[in-house]
């Protein structure tokens, strides 16, 4: 039952996606391949931010230092891509990517160990890591290789598809996928993953029934750390430089978990939900733009939307939960 | 990309007029990224002012939120799918963009950064200069001082390019003036509240100072000083209203105003419907630079009289319009009225 639930929930989104995608091309004729490019472009760091978040609500916590990870592993990957060789570069994203992760992997050791709630330690850590970026990097500036800045960039063409189709494959999109595939597939499917939805359900279950449940909100936190990585890396491709100043990426990642179908407090929802609601949230303010909606008005809509959405979620948990009382 | 809008434009309104046919149908394009600041606030009512005035402006579409160089990237990749003719930018960072204004100037879109410089090279610059603004003012305010003494420096945002710019022309400053040293520096991150809790928690430690920097964060500053009773130092600031009224009102205020027009974004709109009409400037770059209006001469008194503006929000700069450049009137820019609003 919670199984069919979560699919229908992922359906209804990609339903409401598909809406929202054929509103935005009755509102400009013209919006085709090249928009949905943008879309996914825009949508990357969002989209991995909303994962970092959904695997420690998942966990039975949350994050709030991850647009701050975002902007250390962003400039740090700028600072040292500077005069690096290509070839460097790989060995430098994949620094960046153990970086992220041990960052991650701090935030969880501090709240197993210190015992502090989740929101409080990841507040803390908030401005920590921001203090950290700009001790990096004070201003904006530092590169990006050439590879990094082309992955975002383009469709794929793929030798079975004609290029009318294949170009509405972003690469952005493609890479997107991909990360997600090789990071959450695996461990969803392990007992790791298991465990991490358990002590996400009930910490106390899941220590009773033997599992290490330090251990795995220290390994929930490090994944959400890699994905922070990849957000960071991301924004370093797609702008070229590093930026110490944290992008807008905690709340839309805690509107996006939420949007997405997962439920704040633990043990239910995935990382799929989260993503498709990244490119809702991100369609809309493209709606937006199009229809030149006074700007103060467009972040008025945003905000509605977002509190519509948890408050349908509440509502819709709550029926859950009294279905299953019953 | 303007055609299509156009046909598009004579579809829906059926009135079947051949496409281009009239200049007073451009679409501009607006992208800033710092919302709920006057600054900003008044760069966006010039610019609604004289796409208004110009008579050549059928639709503004304003992206303007606060975000961050990735979020820029992509108001402007969808401003580009919007079909607009020109695109003006308040850059979140100079080197960020640059993959999104090739990709419009691509599309033949007219891309005019204003404000802070950008570095592709396809993109027309309007833009205050930082560092003069920063220099002008902190060398006025240290020879105040004697060429000696204990400064509080407050800057703009951290990490924000029109900060650095100013932090290197305060830095030329001071290395002229070796007697004068930063004994506080904190970020106001250009917010009002901010910057006064600042300077009273730094009042409060008793550590004594001569003259405080803001970085346009000013008439907040005075504020602090009056309500707690401290003795006022030489203060400089940008030309907002309020501060600007401050320097000719407040007793024993010495101080200096630093202009950094907002209307730069009007200018801006000038310069992108000069280029659309095939009128291409001299240079890719235009810089405004800033000038020091101070109170401890009679010209600088006389200059202050002259631009204080009590119809003005104190948080908006005094400079509402800049000659050769604007053609609005006070009345247009206050109401902040684009065209068809």
């Amino acid at each position: 039952m919670g199984l069919f639930r979560r699919e229908s929930w992922n359906v209804g989104l990609l339903v409401i996606l598909a809406l929202l995608l054929a509103l935005t091309k009755a509102v400009q004729p013209n919006y085709g391949a090249a928009g949905f490019e943008g879309l996914a472009q825009a949508a990357l760091p969002f989209a991995f931010a909303a994962a970092a978040q959904a695997i420690v609500v998942i966990a039975g916590g949350i994050d709030l230092s991850i647009a701050s990870m975002m902007a250390v592993t962003s400039v740090t990957a700028a600072v040292l891509m500077e005069g690096a060789t290509e070839g460097q570069a790989v060995w430098i994203a994949l620094f960046v990517l153990g970086l992220g992760a041990a960052m991650g992997a701090l935030n969880g050791f501090l709240i197993v160990i210190t015992r502090v709630p989740d929101i409080v330690v990841t507040l803390a850590m908030l401005y920590v890591w921001e203090g950290v970026a700009l001790m990096i990097l004070n201003a904006p500036g530092g590169g990006a290789s050439e590879w990094l800045k082309a992955l975002p960039i383009g469709s794929v063409p793929l030798p079975f598809l004609p290029e009318s189709v294949s170009s509405f494959i972003p690469k952005a999109l493609l890479f997107l996928l991909v990360c997600i595939a090789v990071v959450w597939f695996p461990l969803k499917r392990s007992k790791l993953g298991l465990q991490i939805y358990a002590i996400g359900s009930s910490e106390q279950t899941a220590f009773r029934t033997g599992v290490p449940v330090r251990r795995s909100k220290v390994i929930a936190y490090s994944v959400a750390g890699l994905f922070a990585a990849m957000g960071g890396l991301v924004l370093t491709a797609s702008t070229g430089i590093g930026a110490p100043i944290p992008g807008p990426y905690l709340l839309a990642s805690v509107a996006a978990v939420v949007l997405g179908g997962v439920i704040l407090g633990g043990g239910r929802g995935g990382l799929i939900g989260p993503i498709i609601a990244v490119f809702i949230l991100r369609l809309v303010r493209t709606i937006l733009t199009f229809l030149a909606v006074d700007p103060n008005v467009t972040t008025i809509v945003e905000g509605t939307i977002m509190v519509a959405v948890v408050m349908a979620g509440g509502v819709l948990a709550l029926r859950g939960r009294r279905r299953k009382a019953a | 990309m303007k055609k299509s809008l156009a046909a598009l434009t004579a579809f829906a309104l059926g009135l079947g007029l051949p496409a281009g046919a009239s200049a007073a149908d451009y679409s501009i394009g607006v992208s800033n990224t710092v919302q709920g600041n006057g600054w900003r606030e008044q760069m966006i009512c010039a610019i609604k002012a004289q796409a208004l005035s110009s008579g050549m402006v059928a639709e503004l579409n304003i992206a303007h939120r606060n975000t961050d160089a990735a979020g820029q990237l992509e108001d402007i990749r969808n401003l580009i799918q919007a079909g607009v003719d020109a695109i003006i930018i308040n850059p979140s960072n100079p080197d960020g963009l640059n993959a999104a204004i090739q990709e419009a100037t691509d599309a033949g879109i007219v891309v005019v950064a204003v404000d802070q410089g950008v570095s592709a090279p396809s993109a027309y610059v309007l833009s205050n200069n930082q560092e003069e603004y920063a220099y002008l003012g902190a060398k006025w305010l240290f020879e105040q001082l004697g060429d000696g003494g204990q400064v509080v420096y407050m800057r703009g945002a951290a990490g924000a390019s029109a900060d650095s710019d100013r932090h290197d022309g305060f830095h030329r400053a001071l290395a002229e003036h070796p007697g004068v040293e930063i004994v506080h520096e904190v970020f106001t991150g250009w917010q009002q509240d901010q910057g006064k809790q600042q300077i009273l928690d730094f009042i409060a430690t008793g550590i004594p100072f001569d003259g405080v920097w803001t970085s346009g964060i000013d008439n907040v500053i005075v504020d602090a000083f009056l309500e707690s009773d401290t003795p006022l130092v030489p203060i400089v600031g940008a030309d907002n209203a309020g501060f600007v009224g401050m320097l000719s009102s407040v007793d024993g205020l010495v101080g200096a105003a630093v202009t950094n027009p907002g209307s730069v974004g009007g200018a801006g709109v000038t310069l992108a419907l000069n280029i659309l009409g095939g009128e291409m400037p001299g240079e890719q770059t235009v810089l405004v630079d800033p000038a020091l209006w101070e109170n401890q001469s009679e010209a600088g008194m006389a200059t202050l009289a002259a631009a204080e503006n009590p119809n003005l929000d104190p948080e908006w700069p005094v400079s509402v319009s800049i000659p050769g450049w604007t053609d609005y009137t006070m009345e247009q820019i206050i109401a902040c009225k684009g065209p068809g609003e």
